[in-house]
């Protein structure tokens, strides 16, 4: 039992886990609800993973390093309304001025948090709030459409069937993620900071920087996520913060991310995401209302919070040896 | 240590103690310069501002107290506060089509006493993260309130409580209600062992499990008080408009926070008390209702919650 659970921990298994629940789910539906897994649901499904992906990866590796950062969902929404107002002058130019916004508001954050001794959660809370204020105020807290239709399509065109721009570039974003976590000497930085930062900080690994650095590209990811979302729309509206904030810390969480720091990995946080697009295009099949949507995604979440608590081992232990004394008893 | 490098230590030690902590030091000086800007602008100090004011800030305040209980356990904040106290509102106003006050009232405090209780159950038995567990029950509630209202309001029916929206001694009732509510979460804070325990949980859990304090039950004592103040709140708001919607409880949360933050209390926990929090939440609704007179508009108000509570969050740093 111990080492079942110990495997699941590994998180390279638990990615081979949630794929392998992934096909089955793909196979069930398949054979019995009689929905045909064409190209048209592969596509519906990786497009649910490029609206979440990117989130989700930045935040997960807040996460590794043992930080978490809340404003990842304000950067989101800001990051698609910079896009959307400056992008008239060239869709090129808007994604990489909100990117750059993304970067500086991560830089800010970490620096902020470094020098001040502060807690992310509490830093990141004023972020969240302070860069929705701002997306507040750059579009009068209205809908701002994009006039350039042809770059909505050129985002949601299908590429070779299954893929499109925006999950094209979200699935190189997972796998430069995972190669820089497994093979590069920052990532083994990045890991050691989130598991002891003291013992990495006597090793000689520059904690700060790792921690500015990580902030940064959650800060870029967040934004560019955003970006792409609402050019794929044709449009950003600065209301909206939880619809991308739950389902982004559920995937990280189902992924084998752990609050406590230092445990998860890129390719495990893609399996999360990708059982939730599952989720979400299933849903959509079936035809349920969106408010459904949200209590499944709450609930999963509420479910993986439990499942991550730190008390969780010693609590079934109480229960267990409850049981047993009962029985014994009888 | 001879006495007279007693006196030298003891003079070394001095610290000017102000009646609040330092990081607290900013909210007098807020207060003061609050006052200063009111007194310059035309008509914030006339009777109908001024009441609309007290109405606004009584329910956002109901709110902000059950979010210092949490802070100062330790919890940070929770994001279903606001949510909570929509549905409760939604609950109160379906009650009273049973034409009965008595039962919407207590239909809609127990309401939101348990599913917020609950959110502290499984914190305090499993410890679950606060922040992800009150983000997956702001998502369960949203999507369980759309689903069964529809996404429509629900109107009162019946005038049990209009004796909600009258003023007394010229406040109005939710005014009274706040200050009851700040006064009791300060009785319990300071002269009960359930109080104690609750600072004493955010200022170190480790010692308060060593020193025997149940964790599972203080959190869930915690979280059901808060609950109980949202479900308060609720009823006020759907007394006022005679309906409940989910829409009502949007924004509360960060209002709250900011509030509680503002008002010094340490956001790591086990600090903090709720007349504080009062000051804070009046300097917040106060600058914002002065801006909103000097024409800023409302946009700028969100961005102005953001800016003012990392401003707080700042100075709570080294």
């Amino acid at each position: 039992m111990t080492s079942i659970s110990r495997l699941i921990a590994e998180p390279i298994i638990r990615a081979c886990v949630l794929f392998l629940f992934v096909a089955l789910v793909f196979a069930v539906s398949a054979v019995f609800a009689g929905v045909v897994v064409d190209a048209t649901t592969m596509f519906s499904v990786l497009q649910n993973f490029a609206m979440i992906g990117l989130v989700a990866l930045g935040l997960g590796l807040t996460v590794l390093i043992g930080e978490f950062d809340l404003s990842v969902a304000g950067m989101f929404i800001l990051g698609g309304c910079v896009a959307v107002i400056v992008g008239s002058n060239g869709p090129v130019f808007g994604l990489a001025v909100a990117v750059l916004i993304g970067i500086a508001g991560g830089i800010i954050q970490a620096l902020l948090m470094i020098r001040l001794g502060l807690n992310s959660v509490a830093i990141t809370l004023g972020g969240l709030l302070t860069f929705t204020g701002i997306a507040h105020v750059l579009t009068e807290s209205k809908s701002v459409l994009f006039n350039d239709l042809s770059v909505a399509l050129a985002m949601n065109v299908p590429v070779l069937g299954v893929f499109s721009l925006r999950s094209l570039i979200t699935i190189a974003c997972f796998l430069a993620g995972g190669v820089l976590i497994t093979y590069t000497r920052i990532g083994r930085d990045i890991v050691a900071t989130g598991s002891n930062r003291h013992a990495a900080r006597v090793a000689g690994v520059s904690t700060s920087h790792m921690l500015v650095g990580v902030f940064a590209v959650s800060g870029a990811l967040a934004a560019l996520s955003g970006a792409l979302l609402s050019f794929g729309l044709s449009a950003a509206s600065p209301t909206g913060l939880s619809n991308v904030m739950i389902p982004a810390i559920a995937a990280v969480i189902l992924g084998g991310g752990s609050l406590s720091g230092g445990v998860g990995h890129p390719i495990g946080i893609a399996a999360g995401v990708l059982v939730l697009a599952i989720v979400r295009s299933g849903l959509t099949v079936l035809g349920v209302s969106p408010s459904v949507h949200e209590i499944v995604t709450g609930a999963l979440l509420l479910v993986v919070a439990i499942l991550d608590g730190p008390a969780l081992g010693e609590r079934l232990y109480q229960f267990k040896s409850m049981v047993t004394l009962r029985v014994g008893s009888i | 240590m001879s006495p007279k490098y007693f006196w030298v230590e003891r003079l070394m030690a001095f610290r000017p103690r102000l009646w609040i902590s330092t990081h607290g030091a900013l909210l007098p000086l807020g207060l003061a310069l609050l006052l200063l800007t009111a007194m310059f602008t035309p008509g914030f100090l006339s009777a109908p501002n001024l009441l609309s004011l007290v109405n606004t800030a009584s329910v956002i305040g109901c709110v902000a107290v059950a979010m210092m209980l949490i802070t100062i356990s330790g919890n940070v904040l929770s994001f279903a506060l606001g949510v909570t106290t929509g549905c409760s509102a939604m609950m109160f106003a379906w009650l009273t089509g049973y034409e009965s006050g008595l039962l919407a009232t207590v239909g809609a405090l127990v309401f939101s006493t348990v599913v917020t209780g609950f959110q502290g159950l499984l914190i305090g038995l499993f410890r679950a993260n606060p922040i992800i567990v009150s983000i997956a029950a702001l998502g369960l509630m949203t999507g369980a309130a759309e689903l069964i209202s529809q996404g429509s309001m629900i109107y009162a029916s019946g005038s049990q409580l209009q004796g909600l929206n009258d003023t007394f001694w010229s406040v109005p009732a939710s005014g009274w209600v706040l200050l009851a509510l700040v006064l009791l979460a300060d009785f319990i804070l300071r002269f009960t062992r359930f109080g104690r325990n609750i600072v004493m949980l955010g200022s170190n859990m480790t010692a308060a499990k060593a020193a025997g304090i149940s964790l599972w039950r203080t959190t869930v004592g915690v979280y059901a008080l808060a609950g109980l103040f949202s479900g308060i709140a609720g009823i006020l708001l759907a007394a006022r408009y005679n309906a409940g919607s989910l829409e009502y409880g949007i924004g509360y949360d960060y209002s709250a926070i900011a509030a509680v933050l503002v008002g010094g209390t340490f956001i790591g926990g086990g600090e903090g008390t709720a007349l504080r929090t009062l000051a804070g939440l009046v300097v917040i609704t106060g600058a914002g209702a002065i801006l909103l007179l000097h024409g800023v508009s409302t946009e700028y108000q969100f961005l102005f919650t953001g800016l003012v509570l990392l401003v707080a969050v700042l100075v709570q740093g080294r």
